[in-house]
């Protein structure tokens, strides 16, 4: 009796915690098996084929500028591509991982498991933000690497055989429309983080992971209703969906940066926002 | 059991270990509903407790706030000599826990859930998982069903695999909420088996349960709630002794029985069966020698000891009204 005794007062000298890069590893071999995030991540691959395929298919759609662009402008395909996920898809992808990052857990009951081990509560969210950030770069790459693919396969680099036409008629070389590419993927990265420290937030706050689910889409949806109001005009600058066409800027030639700092910015206004407020209620959770 | 659970409320000693459970004045509100109230807990170290209660006693959100899991409404926690949850983290790595039965990952295998785990697990170092989880798979016998996704899982193997998330890593406090839920008996056995080697190996155990049946098999110590409110606690020996034993004679003739014990002095009363007889100042031998003597027919005799059973309907029907 009195050695254990003993023993507690050695052994509880000081708090012992898990190697913080094992308890990454471990999340994002959870995230990154979970079937239904390759799913997700299949279905956003296929996102730049299908187009890809239907523009050659149909020749010139006569929509949009950009889609026309795409008929004889390989390198165009893949940021056409982010450029139409990030309305739905891309969005609803990372939502899924922060739903499940700890209102999922807290619904399986696992989200014990991992405080009684003890995680403390503050590595557990910035645990779980890289789990959400790494679903935010592997859907961003199969649409940008599906896209980068099935756009020289099916059109070549450019029409013109020497790189990129861009949007303002200049030709820019296939090395730096790669980089192009690269910025807008890193851009669409940006903007998806924030989406997700969003999620997280609202994901720290219940145990139905549908409930997230509901509260972000939705909530980009009414921002879209809000910037389409002509009376709300002083509202666009908060909105986070405010300026998500800029990522065509990366076609344009000379580069306008504008666009994107200040999508980036606005981003990391809600990435940190979103982030603080996880951490604040995950801090007082029941769970 | 040895000095430890003679004195529970603990003094302090000097040379004492501090108690592995201290629990001073726990309340826990939930709007107005009050789930705990003043509940005041020394379990001495190498313990094993169990906390009985019928359903919605307060249990489970007791444990939960042991474990700062839950932040009490009022009232302090100390575990292995600590204050929760402010010292969590140098705590929980020595304390396994299953509350409100096991949670993991339907699509992960049994072994693939207890590897994220044990990933999480302070004391295990990274080369001694694959060894860890392997251990705490076979000692709740769940090696053959290794690799099944945990979707597959019967209750009662979910159970075991909860029960191994706890025995991950050698605890210096154990503590389980209602561990048999869903077993069979052979599971309800090994349950049993694996609280008896906690104990041989020195851990303190917290078991809750309904079943009686279980904490009177395999512990030191008992805690019984009701209705959020501690009505008794102590060792079991304590407990279980505090009444006086009976006799219960099956007789048709117990008119006579009671004529013929009175006469001896014997505190005897009518019952449904038979007579019941007081053991107070006598022992079963005489009582059969008397009563046979005096000619009653004799069908059957039992002893009626003040089972742990029979406390707990005591204890919780007072206060259940």
């Amino acid at each position: 009796m009195t050695t254990t005794g003993d023993g507690y007062r050695t052994t509880l000298s000081g708090p012992v915690r898990a190697p913080l890069g094992r308890l990454v590893r471990s999340e994002l071999r959870w995230v990154l098996r979970r079937p239904r995030t390759q799913i997700v991540l299949g279905i956003l691959a296929l996102i730049p084929v299908l187009m890809g395929f239907g523009i050659v298919a149909t020749g010139s759609p006569g929509g949009s500028g950009l889609l026309t662009q795409i008929a004889g402008n390989g390198l165009v395909l893949p940021v056409a591509a982010l450029s139409i996920s990030l309305a739905l898809l891309l969005p609803l992808a990372v939502t899924m991982a922060a739903a499940d990052a700890l209102a999922g857990e807290s619904a399986h009951g696992t989200l014990r498991g991992l405080l009684l081990a003890p995680v403390s509560r503050t590595r557990l969210v910035l645990v779980k933000a890289v789990g959400v950030l790494a679903v935010a770069v592997a859907a961003v790459a199969s649409v940008a690497v599906l896209g980068i693919v099935t756009g020289v396969v099916l059109v070549g680099p450019s029409g013109t055989a020497h790189g990129m036409l861009t949007l303002s008629g200049t030709e820019i070389g296939p090395g730096s429309a790669l980089l192009r590419v690269s910025l807008a993927a890193a851009w669409t990265v940006g903007q998806l983080a924030a989406v997700g420290a969003v999620a997280l937030a609202v994901s720290s706050a219940t145990e139905h992971p549908l409930v997230v689910l509901a509260a972000v889409l939705g909530g980009l949806i009414v921002f879209g209703v809000l910037s389409a109001i002509p009376a709300l005009d002083w509202l666009q600058p908060l909105l986070l969906t405010t300026g998500w066409f800029a990522i065509t800027d990366v076609l344009r030639d000379p580069l306008p940066l504008h666009g994107l700092a200040s999508t980036s910015l606005r981003a990391a206004c809600y990435l940190l926002i979103g982030l603080a407020l996880a951490l604040a209620r995950t801090a007082t959770r029941e769970a | 059991m040895t000095a430890g659970s003679a004195t529970p409320a603990a003094t302090t000693a000097p040379e004492v270990p501090p108690p592995a459970i201290r629990v001073r004045g726990l309340r826990k509100v939930f709007g107005s509903t009050v789930a705990v109230s003043g509940v005041d807990l020394d379990v001495p170290a190498g313990a094993v407790l169990g906390v009985l209660g019928p359903n919605g006693s307060g249990k489970t959100t007791m444990i939960r706030m042991l474990l700062a899991l839950s932040r009490p409404t009022a009232g302090t926690v100390e575990l292995l000599g600590a204050p929760m949850p402010a010292a969590a983290g140098a705590v929980l790595p020595h304390v396994g826990a299953l509350v409100e039965g096991p949670g993991f990952h339907p699509f992960l295998s049994g072994r693939e859930n207890l590897r994220r785990c044990a990933a999480a697990e302070p004391l295990l170092s990274t080369r001694a998982i694959p060894d860890a989880v392997q251990r705490a798979l076979s000692r709740v016998g769940l090696t053959g069903a290794a690799e099944r996704r945990y979707r597959a899982y019967s209750l009662g193997m979910k159970q075991r695999l909860g029960l191994a998330a706890a025995l991950l890593v050698p605890r210096r406090l154990v503590i389980l909420d209602e561990p048999t839920n869903g077993l069979d008996p052979a599971g309800t056995r090994d349950v049993r088996t694996i609280i008896a080697e906690l104990h041989a190996s020195g851990a303190t155990v917290l078991v809750s349960s309904h079943l009686l049946a279980e904490i009177e098999a395999t512990c030191t110590h008992v805690a019984v709630l009701d209705h959020g409110s501690l009505i008794a606690a102590g060792p079991l020996a304590a407990l279980l002794d505090g009444e006086a034993p009976a006799l219960e004679v099956r007789t048709p003739d117990s008119a006579t029985a009671v004529q013929a014990l009175r006469a001896a002095g014997i505190d005897v009363a009518i019952c449904p069966a038979g007579v019941r007889v007081e053991l107070a100042g006598t022992d079963p031998p005489t009582v059969v020698a008397l009563l046979v003597g005096a000619g009653v027919a004799v069908h059957e005799v039992q002893r009626r000891r003040t089972e742990l059973d029979e406390l707990f309907a005591q204890l919780t029907g007072g206060h259940s009204q």
